[in-house]
């Protein structure tokens, strides 16, 4: 069975960089709004040539937490 | 005629003013209901610094004006005197008692000034590691919820990273 992974890296300022592996399409994407509520703070994607293949998919995200 | 002054340094802080006192020897009380019925403590009034110095008309103390607190006492220091239980107090002038204060309250507004900096960093520091367990706890709680294992680690710079698996 395909497997799915998440890694997640919590900077000291609490800001997340999370890649992710084994997703098809856009499903990483939709994969890290879900986990994380990234939507409308991430500062950078990366795409890998896997995401434009539309088979294993390898994001970079990096969360910057809004501060209060 | 001309003249020259020169002000003490403004007295704003009370906990700074009576360290200060402490500091020149001064003895400093806080006049209390209960204090004011067994001393003489002239016009004084509850919330005043009281010092171990006094004269004609009673004990010199600090009254707050403002922002500031004012050294009170009789302008000739008529009858001045040290009120201490302690032997080596000797009555100094008050206008090298109030120099020898500007010296001590700048010493230790310089401590108070350090110390509320540090509680600054403590608060901002704590705040930071709440931010970040906060993050770590919703992280994992989601992703326990969506069917993920959850194994954590920490980097070589000391950051916690998670990794999430899950087969579908």
């Amino acid at each position: 069975m395909p497997e799915q992974k998440i890694t997640i890296t919590i900077d000291d300022e609490g800001s997340i960089t999370a890649k992710t592996s084994g997703f098809k399409g856009g499903a990483c994407l939709d994969a890290l709004e879900e986990l994380l509520e990234i939507d409308g703070v991430v500062s950078s994607v990366k795409k890998t040539d896997e995401y434009n293949q539309l088979q294993s998919i390898n994001q970079t995200y990096i969360q910057k937490n809004k501060r209060q | 005629m001309s003249a020259v002054i020169k002000t003490t340094t403004p007295f704003i802080i009370q906990s700074v003013l009576f360290k200060a006192l402490c500091v020149v020897g001064a003895e400093p009380k806080i006049l209390t209901s209960d204090l004011a019925s067994g001393l003489r403590q002239g016009r004084a009034i509850v919330g005043d610094i009281l010092t171990n110095r006094s004269d004609y008309n009673g004990i010199q103390y600090f009254h707050k004006q403002g922002e500031r607190w004012v050294f009170l006492h009789d302008s000739d220091e008529y009858s001045a005197r040290i009120e201490s239980q302690l032997s080596d107090r000797k009555y100094t002038a008050v206008s090298r008692f109030l120099t020898d204060l500007s010296y001590a309250y700048d010493m230790a507004y310089q401590e108070h000034v350090d110390a509320v900096a540090e509680q600054e960093r403590i608060r901002l520091e704590n705040e930071r590691k709440a931010r970040v367990e906060s993050t770590r706890q919703n992280a994992i709680a989601k992703a326990k919820a969506q069917g993920y294992s959850v194994k954590q680690s920490e980097t070589a710079t000391g950051q916690i990273q998670l990794v999430l698996t899950r087969t579908v």
